[in-house]
């Protein structure tokens, strides 16, 4: 059928400026996290755990931009520190998942049959949880602490990325590339490989910024509510579960850990939107 | 003839690009008739569906404006009157239907609803009147059961009669004027000669004029009153339909007429009788391909827990010998099992029982060798161009890929081959650094020829291989084949749903039906003398180019020609 | 109505994946390091109270077995007694679950009715100002923590306003509402950023559709196609979505019930894991579970009676 179309082009150009300014701005922000994790001993103003009993519940001022806590340490220091924690939950938390995912929902997908049905019925029963009650089921089975929390995110985060990966892989499989391949003799693992996976795989990265917010997230409610980053170090979640009884007294030790993570957490929305308009991905 | 109901004066259109403003629309005049049929002629790009969806008002995109023009419709200029006014000459003056009924009916909306919709906004009635008159119009465009049928909803029916709900949804308001864009190009030959008819009928009845857009130059011929043609936004040529038909001016018309497939080609077919034609079976000639009795049955519906699977006969005992440097047209409608036995044949597809056998090795009996030997010496070239190419790698990649992992020459020699593949189909050689995406339809369609070509096949199955392309494109392409089987000792295997482009191709024809071949032979025989009642009216149903052959003239010897058993196209999810 | 009839037959097709819940909760407090009769009772059990549960559970006895005596009190309503509480896990939830309930409705409802209008007014101005707010401040409200959400509110609306409580749940129905405000508020704030997402992109998909231009081309105002057309259609991917999302929002909810010390399920999940009381763990994880496969057989029944086309 000659399908006559009017280009959408125009409609796609003139939203090209704000898809640049998307990118920008959520790479920048980023960036600007990276830089302050990596380089938190220079930056921050003082030690993150100092206790200065002189200087308790300072509302925010030039000393302390951003005040200090009931134990007199400074927020913005531990904020700065912070990002050191909350940049590899979200990089760490996503990594494993992805991977394994990946692998799982490509071999299910291409193979089908019985591995796949098996794959399948157990995504199924994993996603009748509610994601953040198991987290916390299986966090409470191996103890509180981030590495439960890595263990428990790479035990049920994986689903997102096999049902994705998956599913594309059963569309591209019955395109007619992947049939010309098969009639033209090439090995399954050629086909799977170098005709398939990187055609399917665009909206599993696009996916894993999102999922990155929602890693983080967790991470940081998992912490707000004692069972990961352990004090005294400095995590945004576990400020903000610090400062919520002196929110009549101190609102800035709540806020401004808070405001971090939807910051961080913006940042990764705006990636993965650019992303996702870049590779004519749409979710 | 009467007066003039719609004339349309100096219409520019331009959109808002990059780089300052492009014009879509050139200075386009026309007049449309009352009680005519105007055919809108050009092919994809050429601005036919957004001319006539300019003259409502309905443009794509907000980017695009009209520069100038008048749109006179019994005294008034569409051009300038307000947005309110605008929304009673849609559907009220002007109605339209479209080429695919599918996605332009609303989905989750009772069919009769959507007829009833307009009459109840534009003529004010109740709900009970509105339904009465919706009953009504089904009744019209051919539902032969309105009042129980009102209330079913689009996906329950098929192609054809959704386009007859579209029809009857367009005429709900009592339109002047019908503009109906591609009405027919997403159906079957059969329906789509229903589907002319009625719309023919309609005028009849109610003495509107229409303005029919298509790509089609053989419904034109059959159906129109006048012709005007359409390139890159320009009117080329308009005019009485046989003066533009037997006396083109401009050469793009020429071109047109002469690439449509229904136009006989003279000397074409007896030039390639190749010289030593063993269609009767020489017995020193072993043939190339034989099948015997094949079935493939596929699954269809239920579920572990349901029960009531389905099996369908895709393909019922067929059988069928090719000999070394035949070209063969396969031929039917959709859901005849055509795509099935050629997927079949190159192995893709598991066979339910009885045999292939390629160049004397059995497919059932040894399946590893035969499969074996039909990749290094069979090739399939498929029907949408670019869901066929791998969008990630270029042309030369792809190309280059298929030499090297079949190792048909030496990796030094790969890039010289990678060239003389893309000289073999007409590409330019820079085409090898090229992606898909940046390439046109028939350059894809070419670059996947190439593909096969690498193989160096002794048969290639073409799957609808042009039914996705242009006429002047399907006539370059056709040309090409043409020429490599006669080049090359190449064995084809033609497998489409138009039999004009298979008679220019083919020197034999085999028609299927519902899985199973009920005519073959020779294609001036078939042509000339169908036997079967199902190829005479597949035959009938092609509106030829030629005026004076009228569509359905002889009213076809129908046998119960139910629709197909199971349509996989029209299935919904 | 034969397409209705999937309500009779789905519940079959649940068995497999609540086996699979009931393995993988049973598996959870297999798990824990130590005596399992000690870990079900705690560290002060008495050796009575040990022989007791090992034999209830056949502690002794090989795993499947231990699996068949679970399942065997599970079909007798046992799940075991809290530690912390001293009485029977399910008469603890039964205590518990109003609030959650209370809390998942309200907070749903909410979000509807933020993000339609919200959906609706970007989609209708695609591309200009309106829809570009809409657009940075649902990706903002995505990253929002629904944890300290609550707190800003709690701030807010408590603290500096004082018109709402700080926390707990009432007694009375108006004062129950009152305590539900601002969690509510919490998830709803959180869950609509998702659907107003899922509806602006779906609607203006659906107003560039064939079917919008159809409807238009048959002299449909704009608000017609928009109200009869667009939004019928939208609705079916984001009935979708909010199944999907359900999971996360129940999730949510343990978060926000312990800001807001609502005494719900979820708070009831955290304080028994850090009481170590897994039957109670274990029970809670059932129910969540059991309820999410519950709200998707809903969604099902919702989908199919929205869509024609759906055959289940």
């Amino acid at each position: 059928m000659s399908v006559e179309t009017i280009s959408p082009a125009p409609i796609v150009r003139r939203r090209l400026l704000p898809r640049r300014l998307t990118l920008v701005v959520g790479a920048g922000i980023l960036l600007v996290f990276l830089v302050l994790a990596l380089t938190a001993p220079l930056v921050a103003p003082y030690d993150p755990i100092y206790q200065n009993a002189e200087v308790r519940l300072q509302p925010p001022s030039l000393a302390h931009l951003f005040g200090t806590d009931n134990f007199g340490r400074d927020i913005l220091s531990r904020v700065i520190w912070g990002a050191r924690i909350d940049l590899q939950i979200a990089v760490i938390g996503v990594l494993f998942p992805f991977l394994i995912g990946t692998t799982v929902g490509t071999v299910a997908g291409f193979f089908g049959g019985v591995v796949d049905a098996a794959f399948m019925r157990l995504v199924d029963i994993i996603l009748a949880f509610p994601f953040l009650v198991l987290m916390l089921s299986i966090i409470a089975i191996l103890g509180p602490g981030l590495g439960s929390f890595y263990i428990a995110m790479a035990l049920v985060g994986w689903v997102s990325y096999a049902r994705l990966i998956r599913a594309q892989m059963l569309v591209l499989k019955s395109s007619d590339y992947a049939v010309a391949a098969v009639s033209l003799g090439f090995s399954r693992t050629r086909i799977m490989f170098r005709h398939l996976l990187p055609n399917a795989i665009a909206g599993s990265i696009v996916f894993s910024m999102s999922d990155a917010t929602l890693v983080l997230l967790s991470g940081a409610a998992v912490s707000y509510l004692g069972l990961g980053v352990q004090p005294p170090l400095a995590e945004w979640g576990v400020m903000v579960a610090e400062g919520q009884s002196f929110i009549t007294t101190g609102w800035w030790i709540a806020v401004f850990p808070g405001l971090s993570i939807v910051t961080l957490a913006f940042g990764f929305s705006l990636l993965g939107d650019a992303l996702g308009e870049l590779l004519g991905v749409h979710e | 003839m009467s007066g003039t109901l719609l004339s349309v004066r100096d219409l520019t259109l331009t959109v808002q690009g990059e780089g300052g403003p492009r014009t879509l629309i050139d200075n386009v005049a026309f007049d449309l008739r009352e009680g005519e049929i105007l055919g809108l002629v050009g092919e994809s790009g050429s601005g036919k569906s957004l001319l006539c969806r300019s003259l409502v008002r309905l443009l794509p995109s907000l980017l695009i404006r009209m520069e100038s023009g008048a749109i006179h419709l019994q005294g008034r200029d569409l051009a300038t009157i307000s947005d309110a006014e605008m929304l009673k000459v849609r559907g009220g003056e002007i109605g339209m239907i479209f080429q695919n009924p599918t996605s332009h009916l609303d989905p989750v909306m009772r069919i009769g609803d959507q007829i009833a919709e307009g009459i109840r906004y534009h003529q004010r009635l109740g709900a009970g009147p509105a339904r009465a008159a919706a009953v009504e119009i089904l009744a019209q465009v051919g539902f032969p059961d309105p009042k129980r049928q009102y209330d079913s909803y689009p996906h329950e029916f098929s192609g054809g009669m959704r386009q007859r709900a579209m029809i009857g949804v367009a005429l709900s308001c009592d339109p002047k004027i019908l503009i109906a864009d591609e009405p027919t190009t997403a159906l079957d030959v059969t329906i789509q000669a229903q589907i002319l008819t009625l719309l023919m009928d309609i005028r009849d009845k109610r003495g509107l004029s229409i303005i029919l857009i298509t790509h089609d130059l053989g419904i034109v011929a059959q159906t129109c009153d006048r012709i005007a043609v359409m390139r890159a936004g320009r009117l080329l040529e308009q005019g009485p339909k046989r003066q533009i038909l037997s006396n083109p001016k401009d050469p793009y018309t020429i071109n047109l007429i002469s690439s449509h497939p229904s136009m006989p080609e003279g000397t074409a077919a007896a030039m390639f009788v190749p010289a030593e034609a063993p269609v009767a079976g020489l017995p020193r000639v072993k043939p190339l391909l034989e099948i015997d009795d094949l079935h493939v049955r596929f699954r269809t519906g239920g579920s572990l827990f349901k029960g009531g699977a389905k099996t369908i006969s895709a393909v019922a005992g067929v059988s069928l010998q090719v000999m070394p440097g035949e070209t063969v047209g396969i031929v039917g409608e959709s859901g005849s099992g055509k795509s099935t036995l050629a997927r079949a044949i190159l192995g893709l597809n598991e066979i339910s029982s009885g045999h292939v056998s390629f160049d004397g090795v059995d497919l059932a009996q040894q399946r590893g060798a035969g499969l074996a030997k039909l990749r290094r010496e069979a090739a399939m070239v498929f029907q949408d161009p670019y869901n066929a190419l791998n969008p990630r790698l270029t042309i030369g990649q792809t190309l280059a890929e298929v030499l090297k992992v079949q190792g048909k020459c030496p990796p030094s020699a790969i890039r010289a081959r990678v060239e003389e593949l893309l000289d073999l189909v007409g590409l330019e050689r820079e085409f090898a650094t090229r992606k898909p995406r940046s390439m046109s339809g028939g350059q894809c369609q070419r670059a996947g020829i190439a593909r096969a070509l690498a193989v160096d096949p002794k048969l290639i199955i073409a799957d609808e291989c042009v039914a996705a392309l242009d006429v002047t494109i399907q006539a370059q392409i056709i040309a090409l084949f043409r020429q490599l089987t006669e080049t090359m000792n190449l064995t084809l295997l033609f497998i489409a749903h138009d039999l004009a482009i298979v008679r220019n191709l083919c020197e034999r024809v085999i028609v299927m039906y519902r899985g199973e071949i009920v005519e073959q032979g020779r294609s001036e025989e078939i042509f000339a003398r169908p036997q079967h009642a199902y190829t005479a009216a597949l035959i009938a149903a092609i509106p030829d180019i030629d005026p004076d052959r009228p569509l359905l003239s002889r009213p076809a010897p129908r046998c119960d020609l139910l629709p197909m058993p199971v349509l996989p196209a029209e299935t919904m999810p | 109505m034969h397409r209705y009839r999937f309500i009779l037959t789905r519940p079959f097709q649940f068995l497999p994946v609540l086996f699979g819940i009931s393995v993988i909760t049973f598996i959870l407090v297999r798990l824990i390091p130590g005596d399992p009769a000690r870990n079900i009772l705690g560290t002060r059990a008495t050796p009575a109270a040990l022989a007791n549960i090992r034999a209830q559970y056949g502690l002794d006895q090989p795993v499947w077995l231990q699996y068949f005596y679970f399942l065997k009190n599970l079909a007798n309503g046992e799940m075991g007694k809290s530690i912390l509480y001293k009485i029977d896990v399910l008469q603890l939830i039964g205590t518990r679950i109003e609030p959650t309930i209370a809390l998942v409705l309200t907070s749903v409802v909410l979000s509807i009715l933020i993000a339609v209008p919200m959906a609706a007014i970007a989609a209708r101005n695609a591309g200009r100002a309106p829809d570009h707010a809409v657009r940075i401040v649902s990706t903002f409200g995505i990253g929002l923590p629904p944890f300290w959400l609550g707190l800003m509110l709690i701030i807010l609306f408590s603290v500096q306003l004082g018109v709402l409580p700080v926390s707990g749940y009432g007694s009375t129905f108006g004062d129950k509402l009152s305590h539900l405000v601002l969690p509510s508020l919490t998830v709803a704030l959180s869950l609509s950023t998702v659907l107003t997402r899922s509806l602006r992109s779906a609607m203006i998909e659906q107003l560039k559709s064939d079917v919008a231009t159809a409807a238009r081309a048959r002299g449909m105002p704009e608000s017609i196609v928009f109200w009869r057309h667009v939004v019928p259609n939208s609705l079916v991917p984001t009935i979708n979505l909010l199944a999907v999302n359900i999971g996360w929002l129940i999730g949510g909810t343990v978060v926000v019930e312990t800001v807001f010390a609502l005494p719900g399920m979820g708070q009831l999940l955290v304080r028994a894991i850090f009481s170590r009381d897994y039957m109670v763990v274990q029970g809670v994880a059932m129910t969540f579970a059991c309820a999410t496969v519950l709200v998707n057989f809903l969604a099902d029944i919702v989908t199919v009676a929205v869509d024609p086309r759906v055959k289940l």
